[in-house]
């Protein structure tokens, strides 16, 4: 019994109350502290990352008046014909004074290999140019670029610098002449990777992200919903449903290179599938998406309110009916948030498709599912590594577009998780 | 603690005089039984794993009549309501014995299918659940699965008239493709009313189906409750003694599973046969 | 509804890949080396840049990967080429025979050199093989003479050698799985080592100790393994001055205006000088060939003609442009002609 008078009881509560009210407001602090350390190391990571990659967004294009002589170009044998003779010879006429192998070849070097190329896929495609003389806007050499965007020095003493003073020289004559321009760099979003940064694009590893994650969601969302279904909706509960729930939260918390040494042996080794397609790695990123996606699935389908279930059954349905049109559509918006976890966390693994070899260097763009490709993270991890020094701001701009990806894929599953969710 | 049969029990019950049962004699009282009942259940025993919940109950449910269920939370009531359209189906470790019989059909045989048994036996439960979708599809879904409509218009018009049986037409024939789950309590809990009699029912079972409901909706489920005894035998279990006195033509008091007395809603109000009956109607517990 | 037609999705996805997977490969399939990764893939750029083949697909898996694949076995499955920082080891080789891989072409194509680089802002360092030894063994000599092995007692440079600054031994370098690792440790420590006479005479006797002495890196923190990416390693050196790093001569070349590369036996790391042959820490590149493959694979042949051709792995080629160091003239030709003849490699 409570032999305390309301009085003392009052001044009991008063005393503690300061204490009570002192905790809470730590707590409020150190709550809001931790959100502004996070919110703080996220705008560093931004601001790094834009700051770094957003020069590679633009690209230092050279203007050259190509004339398309009829004498170099055959027109029986046009993949053959000396394209980069042609982007010589002009350099030469723009600078006749150059003389001696060594300042020709630092010559040569202002522009990129792309250049010829380009002046390949333009005869290709309308060999009427053959004989006349047309302006060329080509790209430049990445040191010349880098020199362009700011990031190589004039000040350096001339031995340790990539650009030499001779070359300063005749990219300030391009300057006066309007030849030389910074223009906004297309090959980043159309080409696949390259060995020169000038030329590497982000559109392979996106493609082959894209068919990689389509096999990934094909395959783990159906398998994953019908799994989760049955599951907690109509397998018995006994000893091996048990061991099941069991190994399928532990397979949740298996490192993904696992994954891909599964991968690599029952697909690869075992099936005969080809090495490095987005087929495999969808297979294998399946393998990891899958528990992440039948745990909030069955978790989804846990919260669904057994009156629900109650008035289906209540009204003659059977038991797959209920299933089917009552509980699996309400339990949908948090299916669709597991599988978009699931889908994020494909999209940023490079450990498992190390083994199946996707983490090589492709050219050519993927176009289907059983072509070799590379996925984005992997492409990041690739020229992070690169000896090259103009691959620091391509590797920071394909985080800024991995990141964009991100936020796409988020507000896809944003849109579609509001439009099951009726706000009934 | 209750070996004899129910014959015996029944036989006595009968002979018993106006006397008061004690509180300790666990055995029916009252009339269980009616003459042409719709449904019959003998000897029901109910258990959640080694927990039983129900003892030996039986009882008739007689035609277009009202069967109350009252007692004390806990009491079983609801569970035996539950019984009633094999809902406890759905809980795996409750166990059922006994025979409940709907127009002498055993409901728990070997050959009977409990989808097509849930549409003649329907339900409406103590929240109102309506179905996160439109009002014509909550009452059209039924007549949809069992495939009671032959077209459009056949369903339309069994959704109109299951609506207006339910008293629900006039005030939402506008907004038929609005949600159900928009409607305000009372009106939900009719909607849920609509639903269960849009597939024909035999029986429709209520499980408290005012607790959540304001006193004029429960006043306007109530006229409806009365108004579709016409057409249907209902068993509603209630917590409110006055509601089973306005609605029903038999009560049935049950406690910590058994059920203690059966009879004339009237008679079991005003002059109670058992201790624990009127110990519960005169506020003593419950 | 929507299952179905996801079910058959898949179902196509397998039907398909199932159907190519028999069909031909039309591309090039390389793995290997992370260091001959950055010369094999412009090769192959030019390739596919300039031939109606496609681009041939190097994959980055390791020396000892590589050839732990390019010696599964023969037919399309498997790769046709595989990459490395090192020769192929008579136990590959034997792997190789044992599944079918019989005839291997070796070729070699130039050199790279591993560079100990500082920070600009710092004079270069003037090493020998020796000091690296000393200063990065886990076990060295007594320096009372005495022929025994002490833990390695020596915190600063001027410790190891009085004519080195006084500065803490601070070395970033990459792992063991690194094959940048592996020749290190055998050219400059192993170097290192020899100039001791008991220990270079244990060679003979006790070589597995021998290598022990020579090839373990001390692991009290002097050596920092900064992982495989040699640009971490380049920017960890501009920001600390006095740490010295390990990597290949291309990242040197790459960044020369921040770092500058350790005189090693008195011989910068320049591009002659490794060429030459002076500068002693430089190895082989190598890569390695199914003949049988050859006939099968489109535009494997043009593609090994564009690797050994002048033009790439030339003096003036453009695999030098990316830091490759080229073979000297004769033994350039003589890697052509192998090329050209398929001839296969006996261990």
């Amino acid at each position: 019994m409570n032999n305390k008078t309301p009085d003392s009881s009052r001044q009991l509560i008063q005393k503690k109350l300061a204490r009570r009210y002192r905790t809470e407001k730590w707590f409020r602090r150190l709550g809001a502290m931790a959100v502004l350390i996070s919110i703080a190391f996220l705008g560093i990571l931004l601001v790094t990352i834009v700051g770094k990659g957003s020069s590679a967004f633009q690209q230092t294009f050279v203007k050259l008046d190509i004339h398309f002589d009829a004498e170099v170009l055959d027109v029986k044998n046009l993949s053959r014909a000396n394209y980069p003779g042609l982007v010589k010879s002009n350099l030469r006429s723009l600078f006749p004074e150059v003389k001696g192998r060594r300042d020709k070849k630092k010559l040569y070097n202002l522009v990129s290999n792309g250049a010829a190329f380009q002046l390949q896929d333009m005869v290709m495609g309308d060999t009427s140019i053959i004989g006349r003389t047309k302006s060329v806007w080509v790209p430049a050499s990445d040191d010349v670029d880098l020199f362009f965007k700011g990031k190589i020095s004039r000040d350096v003493v001339e031995s340790n610098r990539r650009i030499k003073d001779i070359q300063l020289k005749w990219i300030d004559r391009l300057q006066t002449e309007n030849r030389i321009e910074k223009r906004l760099n297309t090959t980043f979003f159309t080409a696949g990777d390259s060995r020169d940064p000038e030329l590497a694009g982000i559109r392979g590893a996106l493609s082959g992200t894209i068919l990689t994650l389509i096999v990934t969601l094909a395959l783990s969302f159906p398998i994953g919903v019908a799994t989760a279904v049955y599951l907690e909706e109509f397998a018995p509960k006994n000893k091996w449903t048990d061991i099941i729930e069991v190994n399928i939260n532990n397979l949740a918390a298996v490192p993904s290179i696992v994954f891909g040494l599964l991968g690599l042996a029952v697909y690869i080794n075992f099936f005969g599938l080809p090495r490095s397609v987005p087929l495999v790695g969808g297979l294998v990123l399946t393998l990891m998406t899958l528990p992440t996606i039948i745990i909030s699935g069955r978790a989804a389908l846990k919260a669904v309110p057994p009156s629900i279930r109650e008035a289906a059954l209540g009204i003659g349905a059977s038991r797959m009916q209920m299933v089917m049109h009552h509980v699996l559509p309400l339990a949908m918006p948090g299916m669709l948030t597991g599988t978009i976890i699931g889908m994020a966390q494909a999209l940023g693994e490079t450990a498992p498709l190390l083994t199946i070899g996707m983490v090589a260097f492709i050219v050519d763009i993927p176009g289907s599912f059983i072509d070799p490709a590379t996925v984005m993270p992997v492409q990041i991890y690739l020229w992070a590594d690169s000896p090259e020094r103009a691959f620091v701001e391509k590797t920071s701009a394909a985080i800024m577009i991995l990141l964009l990806f991100l936020i796409s894929m988020n507000a896809v599953a944003v849109f579609l998780r509001k439009k099951f969710e009726k706000s009934w | 603690m209750m070996e004899q049969t129910e014959e015996i029990r029944g036989e006595k019950s009968e002979t018993r005089d106006w006397e008061v049962v004690s509180r300790e004699d666990r055995r029916t009282v009252g009339i269980p039984f009616v003459d042409n009942p719709r449904m019959t259940c003998r000897n029901i025993d109910v258990y959640y794993g080694d927990e039983q919940a129900i003892q030996d109950v039986s009882v008739d449910i007689g035609n277009n009549e009202v069967l109350s269920m009252i007692g004390p939370s806990g009491c079983g009531k609801s569970t035996f309501l539950r019984c009633l359209n094999r809902m406890n189906d759905t809980i795996d470790i409750c166990r059922i014995t006994g025979e409940i019989c709907l127009d002498g059909m055993d409901i728990y045989g070997g050959e009977i299918d409990v989808v097509p048994l849930r549409a003649q036996i329907g339900m409406v439960f103590q929240k109102p659940n309506p179905f996160p979708k439109s009002i014509y599809d909550n009452v059209a879904y039924g007549p949809k699965i069992h495939g009671l409509a032959a077209n459009k218009t056949d369903l339309d018009e069994i959704v109109e008239t299951s609506l207006k049986k339910a008293g629900l037409w006039k005030e939402i024939k506008d907004r038929m493709d609005q949600p159900g789950t928009g409607l305000s309590g009372g009106q939900q809990q009719r909607l849920c009313i609509a639903r269960a009699i849009a597939v024909s029912p035999e029986v429709i079972l209520m499980d408290e189906p005012c607790s959540a409901l304001d006193p004029i909706a429960t006043a306007h489920v109530e006229d409806l409750i009365s108004e579709l005894r016409k057409q249907y035998s209902i068993v509603i279990v209630t917590h409110s003694m006055q509601q089973a006195a306005r609605v029903s033509q038999r009560t049935a008091y049950f406690h910590l599973g058994d059920l203690i007395e059966v009879g004339e809603t009237e008679r079991v109000f005003t002059n109670p046969r058992h201790q624990l009956t009127e110990d519960y109607i005169t506020g003593r517990f419950g | 509804m929507k299952r179905k037609l996801a079910a058959i999705a898949a179902a196509a996805i397998f039907a398909v890949s199932a159907g190519s997977a028999n069909a031909a490969r039309d591309y090039v399939s390389v793995v290997g080396s992370s260091t001959v990764y950055p010369f094999a893939t412009v090769v192959a750029e030019q390739f596919g840049k300039t031939t109606k083949f496609k681009t041939p697909k190097i994959e980055s898996t390791g020396s000892g990967g590589g050839m732990k694949l390019f010696c599964s076995g023969i037919g399309i499955q498997h790769p046709d080429m595989t990459n490395s920082s090192r020769r192929i080891k008579k136990s590959e080789f034997d792997q190789c025979q044992a599944n079918g891989v019989q005839d291997v072409v070796e070729v070699k194509i130039g050199y790279d050199g591993i560079v100990l680089a500082n920070s600009k802002k710092t004079a270069p360092f003037q090493l020998t093989r020796k000091d690296i030894f000393l200063a990065l063994a886990k076990d060295v000599p007594d320096p009372s003479g005495a022929e025994k092995l002490i833990p390695n007692p020596y915190k600063t440079w001027h410790d190891v050698n009085p004519s080195l600054p006084d500065t803490k031994i601070e070395v970033l370098g990459p792992p063991p799985t690194s094959g940048t690792r592996d020749a290190f440790v055998e050219l400059a420590m192993e170097g290192g080592g020899k100039n001791f006479p008991w220990i270079k005479a244990m060679k003979k006797v006790d070589k597995k100790r021998y290598k022990a002495i020579c090839h373990t890196v001390r692991e009290d923190g002097a050596y920092i393994e900064a992982g495989e990416n040699d640009n971490l390693i380049v920017q960890k050196l501009e920001a600390n001055p006095n740490a010295v790093g390990i990597f290949g001569f291309s990242f040197l070349d790459q960044n020369s205006d921040f770092i500058q590369g350790s005189f090693i036996d008195g011989v910068e790391p320049t591009f002659e000088e490794i060429a030459d042959g002076k500068y002693p820490v430089s190895r082989p590149l190598y890569f390695y060939v199914k003949k049988s493959h050859v006939d099968i694979i489109p535009g494997m042949e043009g593609f090994l003609e564009e690797f050994s051709s002048e033009k790439a792995w030339g003096e003036e080629g453009y695999l030098t442009d990316r830091g490759l160091i080229p073979m000297p003239d004769a033994e350039r030709k003589q890697m052509h002609d192998d090329v050209k003849q398929l001839r296969p490699l006996e261990m």
